[in-house]
């Protein structure tokens, strides 16, 4: 059979969805794109009824024991649908996957969390019925390149750098891609008809955890990627970190004038340039090339 | 007959275990070399006794002959000794030369002396060491067979089953194969592919001479299966059994000394025609023990070390001339054995293609921290890390200086500034003055259990300091900030109970203030870089948790965790914009009007073509709501209570 992209005609796979701490809030386009994407490829997005946020390490700044309660929560919700957790933030990935390690790797962490989770909730979380994953490997690795690329409409055609971010490059959390030279969005933005640009700074932190409290050093490490994804010719940047997007589109004027940097690029998330080759939000795409050719390298 | 009044182990000790083996009460091998116990010196020191301690008296008669046993099986002849000296009575005679222990054959290169050997020990004397590993236990009884096998005259190589080509195994003239057992009677994982392999294809193996060490536990049923099979499986492919195979059931040292000590000398004597001259063993034995008459050979003892196939690559390397203030990369194809080190394969540089290649060295693996280099995005000690462990055959290797440093020439980088932040952090100890606890010189002294001690070495027990720093992003970008490793060192030293209250106070305001632990932009950046990484990763947290219970969650840091947590409390999520009013505080929200982040997060909508407005909160409460600037309240999510349940139980600070 070949693929057609007609989710219809082929078995759905099933994820259990975490947003993230931002995706239903100043980052809608994620919400926006993601779900008719993942209805593009066959992928069944289940609502984690009542998640709750995965304290982004910044709970566990106060108290670890409070982020990790958190999250056994979620990953309980996930273990009650029976399905892994997927979601498009790079950084919820990196915070998912070190609570879950935590508790694979330490009884006593687990015993702790669960015995707070069954008082309350009375749900008992068992590590090794989950896992959790980001889209771009789920892509990759799941459903298949070749399936991705028999479903674009409307191939990309653009330089495009691929931003990573750290938080999830890590040995565990980031699929069957290299944790220190990561090739999977290259391979993706490929099959999207688009040209990938490689960039020496694409796992590179933007400082986000400390958007708000760190003031030059942030703005100097965003507009280093920024500028070092210009300086490599790219047009577009796509940023598999929901979080550090705010850092790379909000911050992008106010980082160039701090580290006196060229650093004028569009910025858009995963979700949205896969929706966009996939024929959604037509009109979102061509805003989005109008930019790319007038403040693009 | 004299007794030994002294005994010291000099340099360039391979760590074989031999001497400890025979006489622990008096040496103890270490990683790098043997120490003499300091139960038995007249020091009472633990070291080389390089000083030349004398042994108690009570222990030379004792000692004595075991000594010499030690000193005449050590293969590289480093443990020497001194006799009591007949005229001094009990005291050792200091003028008198030292006595050499006996010389050990040694040597890869037979002469004209070896007699009636010499026919055996010429030509191709190449010995092939396979071992299947699940723990490690097999690779060690490989590695230390290795060593002991060049007192037969052999050239041993050490391969792992994964990576040897089948291909190669009919022209082995000597095979020693030591493998585990794992689970009910499976390969180990690093022997299951040759071992199908072989099965499969089933090479005609008349030449080769082989014996087994096998290892396993007799408490399974089947008790060294692996090890059997492979003997079983190369015997009946036509390989000549030399000697039988040695089963070794969970205290395996013993029996694999006993197989060593039999199978080496036979094996040795499968001579260049590959004949296996099995009557010249018990020469071989004698010869391998040092009491042949032939006498020893002098040579160079070749230590042992795991072979890995050899690798193709693009080695790519940076280059600053500081005369010129000239930057670039040279580009050199080249292969290497893949167990070399990007240190070998830097020297390989320097020697063959341009001698001005620049870069921190050591004698040893992990014998310098400060061979850092950023090694295809990795941070790593060039003096240890193994080409094969970072690319594959026919990849780039691309070497960097360390990130966030100065470089001064080529790939090395200046510490100074990292050194002179440790030193400013005064990070040795200052304890308050406590009665009884006092030095001669009357100084104060504090004391600490051995449970604490070894906890806070825990903490600090990482490879390299500027290995450390180079893992931060934020390090070098915020010329401020004294970097993880200065942080790590604070953190240490105010767990450490002996320190002063002032000293602990003063360290917590270093930081807590500018430059400070919270200067560190994003600490899961430093966590991925393996163990040294997460350790490093989760003390900064600590600290972070420590310093916002000190301080009170004061300061920006502090009321981002505050409010953070109390969004959640109070939705179950986050929210942004409680966030940006009560972190920012209006002076910050007025900077960002003035800046233009918030224009720019209003706009929003006509960069990713959303809509204006998403909800009633954008009308009646902007600008919250209106392009990309999140609402001002959360709706609570589902079973809310449970997520205010978990905060009040965990932490009703929040």
């Amino acid at each position: 059979m070949n693929w057609t992209g007609d989710s219809e005609v082929f078995a759905m796979v099933k994820y259990s969805y975490y947003p993230g701490n931002v995706a239903r809030q100043a980052s809608q386009e994620v919400e926006d794109t993601i779900q008719p994407l993942c209805k593009s490829l066959g992928i069944d997005l289940i609502e984690m009824v009542g998640y709750n946020s995965d304290g982004g390490d910044v709970i566990r700044q106060g108290n670890p024991e409070l982020q990790l309660a958190l999250n056994a929560r979620n990953f309980a919700l996930a273990q009650n649908n029976g399905h892994d957790i997927i979601t498009a933030c790079a950084s919820s990935q990196g915070v998912m996957h070190d609570a879950l390690s935590t508790f694979k790797n330490d009884p006593i962490a687990l015993a702790s969390a669960n015995r707070v989770l069954e008082k309350i909730t009375g749900m008992s979380l068992d590590a090794s019925e989950v896992q959790t994953h980001h889209l771009l490997h789920v892509l990759v690795d799941e459903i298949g390149l070749d399936k991705v690329e028999a479903a674009v409409v409307n191939p990309l055609d653009l330089d495009i750098a691929c931003y990573y971010g750290p938080s999830m490059q890590k040995e565990g959390a980031c699929g069957g891609d290299d944790v220190w030279n990561p090739t999977y969005m290259e391979q993706l933005i490929t099959a999207l008809g688009g040209r990938p640009v490689e960039f020496s700074s694409k796992t590179r932190s933007v400082g986000n955890p400390s958007l708000l409290t760190l003031g030059d050093s942030v703005m100097k490490m965003t507009a280093k990627v920024l500028s070092d994804a210009k300086g490599a010719g790219a047009n577009v940047i796509v940023s598999a970190c929901t979080l550090s997007h705010s850092n790379l589109d909000s911050y992008q004027g106010k980082a160039g004038r701090v580290a006196n940097k060229d650093t004028a690029i569009p910025v858009v998330n995963l979700t949205e340039i896969i929706a966009f080759a996939f024929g959604h939000y037509t009109d979102r795409f061509a805003q989005l090339r109008t930019r790319a050719l007038v403040i693009g390298s | 007959m004299p007794t030994i009044a002294k005994v010291w182990i000099e340099e360039d000790c391979i760590t074989c275990d031999a001497c400890q083996d025979i006489l622990p009460e008096v040496f103890t091998v270490t990683d790098d070399t043997s120490f003499i116990a300091a139960a038995v010196r007249e020091d009472g020191n633990f070291d080389q006794n390089t000083g030349r301690s004398a042994i108690k008296k009570e222990f030379r008669a004792e000692y004595s002959d075991i000594i010499e046993e030690a000193a005449d099986a050590c293969p590289v002849e480093i443990i020497k000794f001194e006799y009591e000296s007949a005229e001094a009575g009990d005291e050792p005679a200091e003028a008198e030369a030292p006595v050499e222990a006996a010389p050990v054959a040694a040597a890869v290169t037979p002469s004209a002396d070896d007699g009636v050997l010499a026919g055996v020990l010429a030509g191709d004397r190449a010995l092939t060491i396979l071992f299947g590993s699940q723990t490690g236990n097999a690779t060690g009884l490989a590695e230390k067979t290795a060593k002991l096998s060049a007192a037969y005259g052999l050239e041993a190589s050490v391969v792992d089953m994964d990576e040897f080509d089948l291909a190669n195994l009919p022209s082995l003239k000597r095979l020693l194969i030591i493998t585990s057992t794992w689970g009910e009677g499976e390969m180990p994982d690093n022997a299951e592919a040759l071992w199908q392999a072989t099965c499969g294809a089933k090479p005609a193996l008349g030449g080769v001479h082989l014996s087994v060490c096998a290892i396993g536990d007799s408490s399974y049923d089947e008790y060294c299966k692996a090890g059997i099979d492979w003997n079983d499986k190369l015997s009946a492919l036509g390989a000549t059994i030399v000697q039988e195979i040695q089963l070794c059931d969970v205290d395996f040292d013993e029996p694999w000394a006993q197989w060593v000590a039999q199978a080496l000398p036979r094996i040795a004597c499968v001579d260049d025609s590959g004949t296996f001259q099995e009557d010249m063993v018990e020469a071989m034995i004698a010869y391998g023990s040092g009491d042949d008459d032939d006498g020893g050979v002098e040579g160079d003892f070749t230590p042992a070390s795991i072979s890995m196939p050899e690798i193709s690559l693009t080695l790519k390397v940076f280059r600053y001339d500081p005369d010129r203030g000239e930057t670039g990369h040279d580009t050199i194809a080249c292969a290497l054995p893949g167990h070399a080190t990007i240190q070998d394969a830097l020297s390989a540089v320097q020697n063959e293609v341009d001698g001005s290649l620049s870069f921190r060295s050591s004698s040893h693996a992990g014998g310098n921290p400060l061979t850092g280099v950023m090694a295809n995005g990795r941070v790593v000690l060039a003096d240890t890390v193994r080409i094969c462990d970072l690319i594959d055959d026919g990849d780039l290797l691309s070497v960097e200086p360390l990130p966030g440093h100065e470089v001064l020439k080529d790939l090395i980088v200046a510490n100074d500034s990292w050194e002179n932040e440790r030193s400013s952090s005064k990070p040795w100890m200052e304890a308050d003055p406590r009665q009884g606890e006092r030095l001669a010189s009357g100084a104060p002294i504090g004391v600490m259990a051995s449970s604490e001690a070894t906890k806070l070495h825990q903490m600090g027990d990482v490879s390299s300091f500027p290995l450390l720093n180079a893992m931060s992003d934020t390090y070098g970008i915020d010329g401020a900030y004294s970097g993880p490793a200065v942080a790590l060192q604070r953190w240490i030293r105010a767990q450490d109970s002996r320190s002063g209250t002032a000293q602990t106070n003063q360290i917590y305001a270093l930081l807590q203030g500018n430059g400070g632990v919270w200067s560190e932009a994003d600490i899961g950046a430093i966590s991925r870089h393996g163990a040294n990484g997460e350790k490093v990763a989760n003390e900064l947290y600590a600290a972070r948790a420590r310093l916002l219970s000190e301080f009170k969650f004061s300061g920006k840091s502090g009321r981002m965790v505050k409010w953070y947590a109390r969004s959640v409390k109070l939705s179950g999520n986050v929210n942004e914009t409680t966030l940006y009013r009560q972190v920012l505080g209006p002076l910050g929200l007025g900077s960002n009007i003035m800046n233009g982040v918030s224009l720019r997060m209003m706009l929003g909508f006509t960069r990713n073509g959303g809509p204006m407005m998403r909800g009633f909160q954008g009308m009646l409460m902007p600008p919250a709501g209106i392009g990309k600037i999140p609402d001002m309240f959360n709706s609570k999510v589902h079973n809310h209570h449970e997520v205010v349940a978990m905060f009040n139980e965990l932490d009703r600070r929040f």
